[in-house]
């Protein structure tokens, strides 16, 4: 079984209560299944018993992670609770135990076209994935500050990296995914990836790495780019607070970049809620957890106002789209991207 | 009365426990009702380990005000349902185990911090409030709880009013009970109560001290008010070490005496010394005893309690200085043993043997349960540190442990070994003057030792439990109630 490989963070796990105060998902259920202990315990119990594995809800409960990653980020050994989830999952479904609900979201990205469709010039390939489609801004924003930088760029829009299929469970279908991407990436001759989306990024730099498959162009986030791009930001970002992104800190500890940024752009980075250590990203980490989990994103989004200072005027900014969809729509936070507030400093 | 998922009364009761706290919390699932089988103590968890099926409660309420709580209560008490007050299960005593099915409640939707008087400096919280987060709110302000046990991450502060916890700062800032101001509580019969406002007064016996240590066997405690503190400027450590492990005692013992007032005193025996000291703290400094403290407070006066202190250790007791880096490490690492890779683990059987005794007894107790434990159980270690000082004594955090190899594979055998240890340490612990326990609790795990404890006073403890729980719904068979 894949869980296999995760004896160790099983057995680790399954009796310890060190990180239970950065569960995303438990901190708004408040259900104890909700936490890396139960989950290890759990699946502590297929390893000794397999017909476990079918059990309906335990399979719910493993599908209800957020997989933010805050767990192995703050564990003093790194026991890797969340690849065991990872693991769990692959396991569920080559065993044909997937859920409905969970079936339902990689047949639709099972039918989405891998290769995306690239068009322009330059060094400079920005991709905007469907999730950062949905923030409009984002690209007008990228656009807004390439054009003042007066770099000449190429757009590569749609496609799918299998970052879905992956967390689902669907290791095969996603990197059959991940080949056909890299291959259109690949002969476009683009030197440098950039995207605005962290889960793109962690699939790009981790995802495809794990099934082998090889990426030309050098994958960047956007935060990471525009910090090093020699360009004059006139106006002061002010009093900001920052989320971090699970993807860039808790699975890439890229801590650097977005504050790097940050402080081009002049910004006073106060600290959101009471404490660095909580994911505060409503579920990036599980990717398409806004369509598995609708009910418990709501309940995260609700969670993160709550801990916000003046929640009606405070300036969230984040790394991802993702966030901000999920914090627009369930809050009324006002949310901007590292990207959008590059632009409005312009 | 456990109440079958395939029974009509199931659901009777599930659909009432809904109109009580509405269906998003109400759990019956699987997954939900194997996560509260398991708490921090070793028996379940070696039960889970072996295969065999751990005791699950029927319904996992999540009641979000006190209101709810009893509702449920009185849902409960119609039909005589137990039920299990289930904080964040950190316990090490088997306490929020619901060993009779029924309704386990956990506390942890009630987590709001309703008020932070600066004034008084007290805040006011929901129990259901991780520790962590609860100290994360108050420091936001520029303030402390000075309650920093290492289960911090883990355990609600309801959970902390309910076993008298404690933390690192202890010997300054007082263990749980001595930070609360006033409780609000909901008896097992339903009644939402207060304790008066304030926690010194000559109104009659204090109901706080009363149901702080009941263990959810007396009410579901729901709210709190707490002390809390500013931030102190100033916060040192030292440490040094002894040839042995009576001078170290007598050193620390001289501390607390002198009156001085430090934050955190902890002392190493020898063998504790040897390992923990170096795996933990990464410190090589040899054998002998490491005794470390620390002050905190105002600057000024923090390093001067810091010169009258060094002048015990290093003028009367002739301790070897390991420095502020030495006493530093220990403070930075506080927490790290309790992590997988640092601490003990199954296979390993091991327990806390908590044990509180004044300065005339302390020592005793340490060689009394130690050569009990060597004597009766030659292939066990036995080992101790003393982490919680007063001006009159302190706790021994003894520790027994057996290597995988030596604990029988039969679930049933090794909780029989496992009973054993207890059953011989903790009756000599009680002999040589000692109290089971200072920060633990009961639980489960000693309930069998409370009547030994107590002598003829226990049964007050139980007459007190009859007239608050006629139907004894409250956490049955826990506390030997
Ligand atoms: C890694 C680790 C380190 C630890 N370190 C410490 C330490 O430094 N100091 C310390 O004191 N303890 C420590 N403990 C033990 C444990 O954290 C404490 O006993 C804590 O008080 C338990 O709180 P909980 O919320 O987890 O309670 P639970 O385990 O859920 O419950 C414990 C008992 O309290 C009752 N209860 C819980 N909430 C309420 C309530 N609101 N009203 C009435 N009854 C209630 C339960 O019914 C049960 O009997 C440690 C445990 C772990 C796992
Ligand atoms: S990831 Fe680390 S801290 Fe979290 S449960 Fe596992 S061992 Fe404990």
């Amino acid at each position: 079984m894949n869980i296999d490989k995760f004896n160790d963070s099983i057995k680790a796990c399954r009796f310890c209560f060190m990180c239970r105060h950065l569960s995303g998902v438990g901190n708004v259920t408040f259900r104890e299944a909700d936490t890396p202990r139960i989950r290890a315990a759990m699946l502590y119990g297929v390893t000794l018993d397999k017909s476990k594995l079918a059990n309906a809800d335990f399979i719910e409960t493993i599908y209800s992670s957020d997989l933010s990653a805050a767990c192995r980020f703050h564990c003093v050994n790194s026991f890797d609770e969340n690849g065991m989830v990872l693991a769990a999952r692959r396991d569920i479904v080559e065993a044909g135990l997937a859920p409905a609900d969970v079936l339902e979201i990689a047949k639709e990205e099972n039918s989405t076209e891998a290769k995306p469709k690239i068009s322009g010039s330059g060094d400079v390939l920005y991709y905007i994935d469907p999730d950062s489609a949905a923030v409009a801004s984002e690209a007008r924003a990228f656009d807004k500050i390439m054009k003042r930088a007066g770099i000449k760029y190429r757009i590569a829009k749609g496609g799918n990296t299998g970052k879905v299929l992956e967390t689902l469970g669907f290791a095969a279908d996603s990197a059959k995914k991940a080949t056909e991407f890299a291959e259109a990436i690949n002969k476009s001759g683009a030197k440098t990836l950039v995207t605005p989306n962290p889960a793109v990024y962690d699939s790009l730099i981790n995802g495809f790495n794990s099934c082998g498959v090889k990426l030309s162009p050098k994958a960047v986030h956007a935060s990471e780019f525009l910090a090093q791009l020699k360009i004059k930001f006139s106006k002061k970002a002010g009093k900001v607070y920052y989320l971090e992104s699970d993807f860039l800190k808790n699975y890439n500890s890229n801590l650097k970049f977005p504050r790097e940024l940050l402080c081009k752009l002049g910004a006073e980075v106060a600290e959101f809620g009471t404490n660095s250590e909580e994911s505060y990203s409503c579920g990036e980490g599980a990717v398409a957890f806004d369509k598995l989990r609708p009910a418990i994103v709501e309940k995260m989004a609700k969670y993160v106002e709550a801990r916000a200072d003046n929640p009606s005027s405070d300036k969230i900014i984040v790394a991802s789209p993702y966030t901000k969809m999920q914090l627009s729509k369930h809050s009324k936070l006002k949310v901007c991207t590292l990207t959008e507030l590059a632009a409005d400093c312009l | 009365m456990s109440l079958p998922k395939d029974t009509y009364m199931f659901e009777m009761v599930r659909t009432e426990l809904i109109d009580a706290v509405g269906a998003d919390y109400v759990n019956t699932g699987d997954s939900d009702r194997f996560g509260h089988s398991i708490d921090y103590y070793w028996i379940p968890e070696m039960w889970h380990d072996r295969g065999r099926e751990t005791k699950k409660p029927d319904f996992v309420v999540h009641p979000g005000s006190a209101e709810e709580v009893a509702r449920v209560l009185k849902i409960a008490n119609q039909y005589k349902i137990p039920v299990v007050t289930w904080g964040g299960g950190s316990g090490s005593q088997g306490g929020a185990l619901p060993v009779f099915g029924g309704i386990v409640l956990d506390t942890k939707r009630m987590n709001k911090i309703l008020k932070i008087d600066e004034e008084s400096l007290t805040v006011t919280a929901e129990t259901g409030i991780i520790a962590r987060h609860l100290e994360w709110g108050v420091n936001k302000r520029g303030y402390s709880t000075m309650h920093l046990p290492a289960s911090i991450a883990c355990a609600t502060i309801g959970g902390f009013l309910a076993h008298r916890g404690t933390g690192v700062l202890s010997t300054k800032w007082g263990k749980i009970e001595d930070m609360v101001m006033s409780l609000e509580v909901v008896t097992p019969c339903g009644e939402i109560i207060n304790t008066l406002p304030v926690p010194r007064h000559a109104s009659g016996p204090d109901l706080i001290m009363m149901f702080l240590g009941s263990e959810g066997t007396l009410g579901v405690i729901t709210k709190v008010t707490l002390k809390i503190h500013p931030m102190p400027e100033a916060r040192k450590f030292r440490a040094y070490l002894f040839k042995d492990f009576h001078t170290a005692m007598s050193a620390g013992a001289d501390l607390m005496r002198s009156r001085l007032r430090p934050c955190a005193v902890r002392l190493y025996d020898e063998t504790e010394t040897l390992t923990h000291v170096k795996k933990v703290f990464g410190m090589d400094i040899g054998t002998g005893a490491y005794l470390v403290f620390g002050f905190d407070g105002r600057e000024k006066i923090v390093d001067l309690e810091m010169e009258y202190a060094r002048e015990i250790m290093e003028k009367k007791y002739k301790g070897r200085d390991l420095g502020s880096k030495g006493g530093d490490l220990w403070w930075q690492n506080k927490y790290k043993f309790f992590y997988p890779g640092y601490m003990f683990h199954i296979p390993q059987a091991f327990g806390t043997l908590d044990t509180v005794a004044d300065f005339a007894h302390i020592e005793k107790v340490y060689w009394a349960m130690k050569k009990a434990v060597n004597e009766n159980f030659p292939q066990a270690r036995f080992i101790g540190h003393f982490s919680h000082w007063y001006e009159w004594g302190c706790m021994l955090y003894a520790r027994f442990i057996f290597e995988g190899k030596d604990v029988p594979q039969d679930a049933g055998e090794a909780a029989e070994l496992y009973n054993r240890v207890w059953d011989v340490a903790i009756r000599e612990a009680i002999a040589n003057g000692g109290v089971i326990n200072e920060h633990h609790g009961v639980g489960l795990k000693l309930g069998r030792y409370m009547k030994d404890l107590y002598k003829n006073s226990f049964p007050i403890l139980q007459s007190i439990k009859k007239a608050l729980d006629p139907n004894n719904i409250m956490n049955p068979g826990k506390m030997g109630l």
